[in-house]
């Protein structure tokens, strides 16, 4: 069947092309975070456990002088920490750009790990404005399935971080057990 | 983006159909069907048509109950609804969240059922546009129709708010693009302006961008609402922001036949989360001296308006209503989902139409990972990961009918356009079923204790 296509390996950014070393290792940002038009298709779509999810969602978006400082390319990966905890995201241009020292995260699992809880009694946490670094990683930016089960571990019997990231994949398909 | 061959292959379109992604609402929809299945949408932005396409690898399709392995299984109906109804009935603070993407028609029967088992009930505006319900508490709410704005309006403002990305059609359907009856030459006939610490895909089209500091909001409205009563700025820059812009920019607002401002999450979720609303709220009430102006929150899904009003109608609050005491009670910071998550009090949560899993920082989810957790939904999703019991609702709007409301409390009929998948069950019977069952459980409702004066009072 011919269906209108609306699934995307990766959002589309802007080039970049860094050859050297970065002169900073850690970097010091302020992180937004929020929706674009790439997170919500894929999201609303249902294709959360997809690849498509991980690229859209799963991403750092910089400004390319910052990943000069970092020394880093589209599609390299970054460890993003703040005071609430760390994740694993791919580093990508910003599309809105120049924006020197503000970091942009598409909300998702992977931003929820990093962002504020404080709701300072009304309601709303702070999604917006956080104190973060940004440093190079070699860690691998996980599915949604795998993340959800290293930060969450509610159905995993080990507490070692290191060993849940390391586990076999889930996969990007739904795991249940049929009825027989 | 390669060039896409249009789709012929179709058994039939169903005209009219309304959108059941953002809450633009847009009621001009043509779904072309094949086979049951929607294969393509007319007139959708990229969104819309992203989500009435669903994938259907991830469609809940089955009711699954989490086994001793802590592996879903597929179970039928009775058990997974009694699964549900069991951990309702014997729990002492449950959280019913979500309510958002379903109709007001499955609303009615949440209601009932937390007003039953003394729940609190929230919907998303607890995480995006509640700041914004607090400050019309505080300040007002000048609000008017997004069709006065297409008819009307010559001066858009889009504040904190990225609508080419999270409402592409508003501009093109509402505000921007569109023709009106004073405006018949529409773009040409209006001034966008954009605020926004960033550049974004609105920023880009308006014709002014106004990229004031992060977190710097709410000294930028203050310096607006001072030059409109008539003072001096002492300070060369605000919030980044240099004076003569200001100036400018107050001049062409008072100026403006018919103005809006539209604001988004950008305000509220900052530091000074509803204080950023309330001054804009207060701007748009200072700049109605001078001109007519109006103002409307983007609200991110179809029906959270809808939750919103029907909860204000019904229970005199619009989100966060706790009926642990047996009567509603409304506490900010108290009985929002976020503050309980955090302080860890509920014992089983009930998401409907919503996806926790996806939205709510670590240390809330950290929570869900240690109760109980009922989901309602029509995908697999980051919430999935963390249910006990999933029950798979229908797609509003496309599935199903079901009433909305628009983001500017406009009340939309959303029609049934295809059946839905045979195992699944429309939200509305779903909730009515779970409040029966928990019914049948407990037998007592929650109600307040009778109230016997003091007489030491008297």
């Amino acid at each position: 069947m011919h269906y209108a296509n609306t699934y995307l390996d990766k959002p589309v950014v802007p080039d970049v092309n860094i050859n050297k070393e970065g002169s900073e290792i850690v970097l010091k940002c302020m992180l937004n975070t929020g929706s674009d038009i790439y997170q919500g298709a894929c999201k609303k779509r249902g294709s959360t456990l997809k690849e498509e999810y991980k690229n859209v969602s799963g991403t750092c978006y910089m400004d390319p002088r910052d990943m000069e400082k970092l020394g880093v390319n589209n599609w390299e990966n970054v460890l993003v920490k703040t005071d609430w905890g760390e994740v694993v995201v791919n580093a990508a241009a910003s599309r809105d750009a120049p924006h020197e020292g503000t970091v942009f995260i598409c909300k998702g699992p992977w931003a929820n790990t990093v962002v504020s809880s404080d709701t300072y009694c009304c309601s709303d946490p702070t999604y917006k404005g956080i104190h973060c670094t940004v440093e190079k990683t070699d860690r691998k930016v996980l599915l949604m399935a795998d993340l959800m089960r290293l930060v969450y571990k509610k159905y995993v019997d080990e507490d070692d971080d290191e060993t849940i990231e390391n586990m076999p994949s889930l996969g990007e398909l739904p795991v249940y057990k049929k009825k027989e | 983006m390669a060039y896409e061959e249009p789709i012929t292959d179709y058994d039939e379109i169903v005209e009219n159909c309304t959108c059941a992604f953002c809450g633009c609402n847009c009621d001009d929809l043509d779904y072309l069907v094949k086979d049951g299945h929607v294969v393509g949408v007319r007139h959708a932005c990229r969104l819309g048509a992203s989500k009435i396409m669903e994938d259907m690898d991830q469609r809940l399709i089955v009711p699954m109950v989490r086994d001793d392995n802590g592996e879903l299984k597929e179970v039928d109906w009775d058990t997974a609804l009694d699964k549900a109804a069991e951990y309702i009935a014997n729990s002492i603070r449950p959280v019913m969240y979500g309510w958002s993407e379903t109709s007001t028609e499955c609303m009615k029967e949440g209601l009932a059922l937390g007003e039953y088992i003394g729940a609190v009930l929230d919907n998303q505006a607890t995480i995006c546009h509640g700041p914004s319900l607090q400050a019309v508490q505080n300040a007002g709410y000048p609000i008017q129709t997004l069709g006065e704005v297409q008819n009307r309006a010559d001066v858009c403002v889009y504040s904190g708010s990225n609508a080419m990305n999270s409402h592409p059609r508003h501009l093109a359907r509402y505000s921007v693009f569109c023709r009106g009856f004073f405006r018949s030459r529409g773009r040409f006939d209006r001034t966008v302006v954009t605020m926004d610490p960033k550049f974004t895909d609105t920023a880009k089209m308006s014709d002014k961008w106004i990229g004031f500091e992060q977190n710097g909001d709410y000294g930028f409205y203050n310096a607006i609402r001072a030059v409109l009563k008539g003072k001096e700025l002492s300070q060369d820059v605000i919030s980044g922001i240099p004076k003569e812009d200001i100036y400018e920019l107050v001049e062409e607002m008072k100026n403006a036949e018919f103005g809006v401002l539209f604001f988004g999450l950008g305000l509220t979720h900052t530091l000074s989360k509803q204080r950023n609303i309330d001054i804009a709220i207060k701007m748009v009430q200072d700049l109605n001296k001078f001109s007519k102006w109006g103002l409307t929150p983007m609200r991110g899904h179809f029906n959270v308006n809808g939750f919103n009003i029907f909860m204000a109608f019904e229970t005199g609050f619009p989100f966060g209503v706790d009926f642990a005491r047996g009567y509603a009670r409304y506490v900010l910071g108290e009985t929002n989902t976020i503050d309980l998550l955090t302080r860890g009090e509920p014992d089983v949560f009930l998401v409907i139409a919503a996806d926790p899993g996806a939205h709510f920082p670590n240390k809330a989810n950290q929570h869900l990972a240690k109760i109980p957790v009922i989901q309602i939904d029509i995908h697999w999703g980051p919430s999935t990961e963390l249910a006990d019991v999933v029950l798979p609702g229908s797609f509003i709007g496309v599935e199903c009918g079901g009433t909305s409301y628009r983001m500017d409390g406009v009340l939309i009929f959303m029609k049934k356009a295809i059946d839905k998948p045979e195992t699944c069950r429309d939200d509305e019977w779903i909730v009515r079923e779970l409040k029966e069952r928990v019914m049948k459980l407990r037998k007592e409702p929650n109600v307040a204790p009778e109230y016997i004066p003091n007489p030491a009072a008297q």
